[in-house]
């Protein structure tokens, strides 16, 4: 009774670690208002923690620059299992419009297993809910597959 | 087999009623009470109220991480010290005229205890070994120092008028300013307790580090602070301190100032004090938390020891001539 009480919670409770990979800050801000009273994402649990052993699931926005690449692999790996990564906006996942430069090192699913992607430049509001959704659904089974 | 009795009547204490099960559904329920009508204030849906028991059996089960630079023993410890010292305040504060422990001093007592939990939060921050705890540590210590001058002028105040009421002096027995209160009527009602009670209800959101006195734990600029290291189920141990806390220092507030509104029936009792706790908070931590911002340490610091600290004064004084 008591795992599955806290499966249930793993879907109810995810909370967000925001890494920046080189972003020029468009999506930061889009995620930053789904937060805001309009969207507001914590109705379905959604909390910025502001340390990466505190969070759920890790939003990595940006094209992964070739400085910013140890930064990252090191703090997702601080994030304690279960964990999901989403990447948000069209950067991380292909490169945009800085496909091809020399300081850039991605796409960020060479590196690590990417749970989501939320494509756009910058992603609308609703879809990053439906991503964030569609990672806490992603949590609740790899937490069923623990132990 | 009187002993078994009492044995397993203290435990039942302990476990259930004023102790751990009722800390437990009681602080969380309230704690979801206090996001949900923060939401409400700023025109949000706002989480469901049972959120903080989700956020709770999540972190039981994430992994817990112990950095390699920190004190093992000490790290894992320090959430649990500081959980069982809040359990033991809500033994010792009266649910209006039921009393779980008792005695001469319990006021005293009570002003010790409510240091452990924040010592056990600043030596499980130490422990971690993080610079960004560091930080918190000493902004945490700053602002236990700015809140212990007023809360010990509030309780000397309530102390001086109950002790000189029954021609003691000083009375630091909770039981003893329930029974006053029982007979007069709240203390609330006499004058010269107003500006101890505005007083109290201001060192209620600092001594949890709600909202505007959060400084030790900012979470945008030194990433939670004292608990940046901690992750799984020690974190979960230490959000369920803090929602205990907002009912213990709730509780202890109902017990010096509106004492007398009991029924007698402990049951009946124990909801009509959770409810005043439920307004307590929303006046004093949700309605705070929505209409400001961050505090920075030495504002804290100045807005205790001048404003907060001159208004339990002001009600000291007033009880020193018998007001």
């Amino acid at each position: 009774m008591f795992k599955k009480l806290i499966q249930e919670s793993m879907g109810k409770s995810p909370w967000l670690f925001h890494i920046n990979a080189g972003s020029c800050n468009g999506c930061d801000i889009e995620l930053v208002s789904v937060l805001t009273p309009r969207y507001d994402a914590e109705r379905l649990g959604f909390k910025l923690a502001g340390s990466p052993r505190h969070a759920d699931i890790v939003v990595v926005t940006g094209p992964v620059t070739k400085q910013s690449l140890p930064r990252v692999l090191r703090a997702i790996s601080q994030v304690p299992e279960p964990r999901c990564i989403v990447t948000m906006g069209s950067c991380p996942q292909s490169g945009n419009v800085f496909r091809g430069s020399y300081s850039v090192a991605g796409p960020l699913s060479k590196y690590v297993h990417v749970d989501v992607d939320v494509a756009g430049c910058a992603p609308k509001p609703e879809a990053v809910i439906d991503g964030l959704a569609l990672a806490t659904q992603i949590l609740k089974e790899k937490r069923g597959q623990m132990k | 087999m009187t002993i078994v009795i009492t044995a397993l009547q203290y435990l039942g204490y302990v476990l259930i009623f004023p102790g751990f099960l009722f800390c437990f559904l009681a602080g969380m329920l309230l704690c979801g009470i206090d996001r949900k009508l923060v939401a409400k204030m700023q025109k949000r849906v706002g989480p469901p109220i049972l959120q903080p028991f989700y956020d709770f059996f999540k972190l039981c089960g994430k992994e817990t991480i112990i950095p390699a630079s920190a004190s093992k023993t000490t790290f894992l410890m320090a959430p649990l010290v500081g959980l069982a010292a809040l359990v033991v305040i809500q033994l010792f504060i009266p649910v209006f005229s039921f009393s779980a422990f008792s005695g001469m001093a319990d006021v005293i007592v009570i002003l010790y205890l409510l240091l452990i939990p924040a010592m056990s939060i600043i030596l499980g921050g130490a422990a971690s070994g993080s610079p960004y705890a560091g930080v918190g540590l000493s902004r945490e210590m700053v602002t236990i120092i700015s809140c212990e001058l007023p809360l010990v002028l509030v309780l000397l105040a309530v102390a001086k008028t109950v002790g000189s009421a029954m021609g003691t002096g000083l009375c630091f027995s909770l039981s003893d300013i329930a029974a006053y209160q029982a007979m007069n009527g709240s203390l609330i009602t006499k004058l010269s307790m107003i500006p101890a009670a505005v007083a109290m209800l201001l060192i209620i959101p600092g001594e949890t580090g709600n909202h505007p006195f959060d400084a030790a734990e900012a979470e945008t600029e030194i990433c939670e602070g004292l608990l940046a290291e901690y992750s799984g189920a020690p974190l979960g141990v230490f959000k369920l301190s803090h929602a205990i806390k907002m009912l213990t220092l709730t509780s202890l507030f109902v017990a010096l100032f509106l004492g007398g509104l009991g029924t007698g029936i402990v049951a009946l009792d124990g909801i009509i004090l959770f409810l005043l706790c439920v307004v307590l908070t929303a006046v004093s931590i949700s309605f705070v938390h929505a209409i400001t911002a961050r505090l920075k340490i030495e504002q804290i610091f100045k807005f205790y020891w001048t404003l907060v600290t001159g208004l339990a004064l002001i009600s000291l004084v007033l009880a020193w001539y018998g007001l």
